[in-house]
């Protein structure tokens, strides 16, 4: 079988594309992902000014979360971290936790994905094209039988738990 | 990371325009059967993306250039953190509740083996696949779960080329069928929205958002409660799902893989004689 370069993400590139392990590059880069979230929020979410706040909370939420993520002694996804500290910043015993969680409504939640499925779509590579056109329909029949066994296996024990 | 490339003008300015354009189509809802589809701008967002994929149609070039293309993988990592913070926010205020539905959450981590049940049996049975079904139907198939494929048998063998199969598929179509079917069982009224929610925490960032994103749409009501479970799902998902995937699913699929291929049978009767 044909299996060729295309398959291969080695662990190197994994290590590279590890968000806290060039925080710099990160903190730029993140800033232009953040005015595009801003921006796509206009429509659903709320006017630049009033969900500017908000944006700035987000953005040192997640630089905090890669900071922990840079120095912690055991490695977790960069992702958890964020969630950690965002999850920690608005508990409620936490100062200030009231105004973090107002300034959070102005920015919609859907609309902060809009862009990243925009960019999702413009950054397949070639590669993941001919993987696709190579693997065929068996594999596209399976991967939604994957996606629908876990989901509603998932469902199904938190149904009967509840 | 190329910065040069990270950094292009038009790339940006094309998502904005992108993402104005699918807030503004807004949510379309389509009735199906007995359920409703809910459609949502981040899928259009996807399709225009896709659209302008220089890799796709060669004239995109003019836009985007193909180099730029091939680097932007980085930012769909960092564009997926704000939302993950935002997601997180949920969470904190909506932590009494949470922890009243802990041994719910916790347990849900095992339906994931579902995916066995359903899909394992299909590939093996029906669409009489080798052992390229291990790799593809023991997890839902997210970078933590390569890393243990391409630990155990490497990316090159039959199962690592099913799991790359289901990774490419998932990060081309994962997020809109989250979103998809989620948004209709939860219009078919079988399951408490909180499980679907739940259920929602399994996939990859982009997943997860779409998946709860289409049940909050759907129970307008019930919003805030059900993006704080699917965050909490989700980062249980995180700490705990790889060693389920590890420790419970594989050596699961490797079993029934077993016992159901025709080829591994007639291995195993060879061995004994």
């Amino acid at each position: 079988m044909k299996t060729s370069d295309t398959v291969t993400i080695d662990n190197e590139q994994l290590q590279e594309l590890r968000p806290e392990n060039q925080l710099g590059k990160t903190a730029l880069l993140l800033a232009v992902v953040c005015v595009a979230a801003w921006i796509a929020n206009i429509v659903n979410g709320a006017p630049l000014l009033q969900a500017l706040p908000g944006m700035i909370v987000l953005y040192a939420m997640v630089m905090l979360g890669l900071g922990i993520g840079r120095v912690a002694p055991f490695y977790l996804p960069s992702v958890a971290w964020v969630s950690l500290v965002s999850i920690l910043m608005t508990l409620p015993f936490f100062p200030g936790n009231g105004w973090i969680v107002e300034q959070l409504t102005h920015v919609n939640f859907l609309a902060v994905v809009t862009p990243v499925l925009a960019y999702a779509g413009l950054a397949l590579t070639g590669r993941e094209f001919t993987m696709f056109r190579q693997t065929g329909w068996k594999l596209v029949i399976v991967s939604l039988l994957v996606f629908t066994g876990t989901f509603v296996g998932s469902a199904v024990v938190a149904h009967l738990m509840l | 990371m190329d910065l040069k490339l990270l950094l292009n003008w038009r790339l940006h300015l094309t998502v904005i325009l992108a993402s104005l354009l699918a807030e503004w189509i807004g949510i379309l809802r389509i009735p199906m059967g007995p359920g409703t589809l809910l459609l949502l701008p981040l899928f259009y967002a996807f399709i225009i993306g896709v659209l302008l994929n220089p890799h796709l149609f060669s004239g995109m070039n003019r836009i985007i250039p193909k180099s730029v293309s091939n680097a932007a993988g980085p930012l769909i990592l960092i564009a997926i953190l704000p939302f993950i913070a935002k997601f997180g926010s949920t969470i904190g205020p909506a932590i009494e509740q949470i922890i009243a539905a802990g041994p719910a959450l916790i347990l849900q981590e095992l339906g994931n083996l579902g995916t066995m049940l359903l899909a394992l049996p299909f590939a093996v049975l029906v669409l009489r696949m080798g052992r390229e079904t291990i790799g593809a139907t023991y997890s839902i198939a997210r970078e933590p779960n390569i890393a243990i494929i391409s630990d155990k048998y490497g990316l090159r063998s039959p199962e690592g080329i099913g799991i790359m199969g289901v990774y490419v598929v998932g990060t081309m179509f994962g997020t809109l069928y989250f979103a998809l079917m989620a948004g209709y069982l939860a219009s078919l009224d079988i399951f408490d929205v909180r499980a679907l929610a739940m259920a929602c925490g399994v996939g990859s960032g982009s997943m997860v958002a779409a998946c709860s994103g289409a049940l909050a749409e759907a129970m307008p009501g019930m919003r805030d409660e059900l993006l704080a479970f699917s965050g909490a799902s989700n980062l249980l998902t995180y700490a705990t799902g790889l060693y389920v995937s590890l420790f419970i699913a594989l050596p699961a699929a490797e079993w029934l893989y077993k016992r159901l291929s025709p080829t591994a049978l007639q291995e195993a009767r060879n061995e004994n004689l």
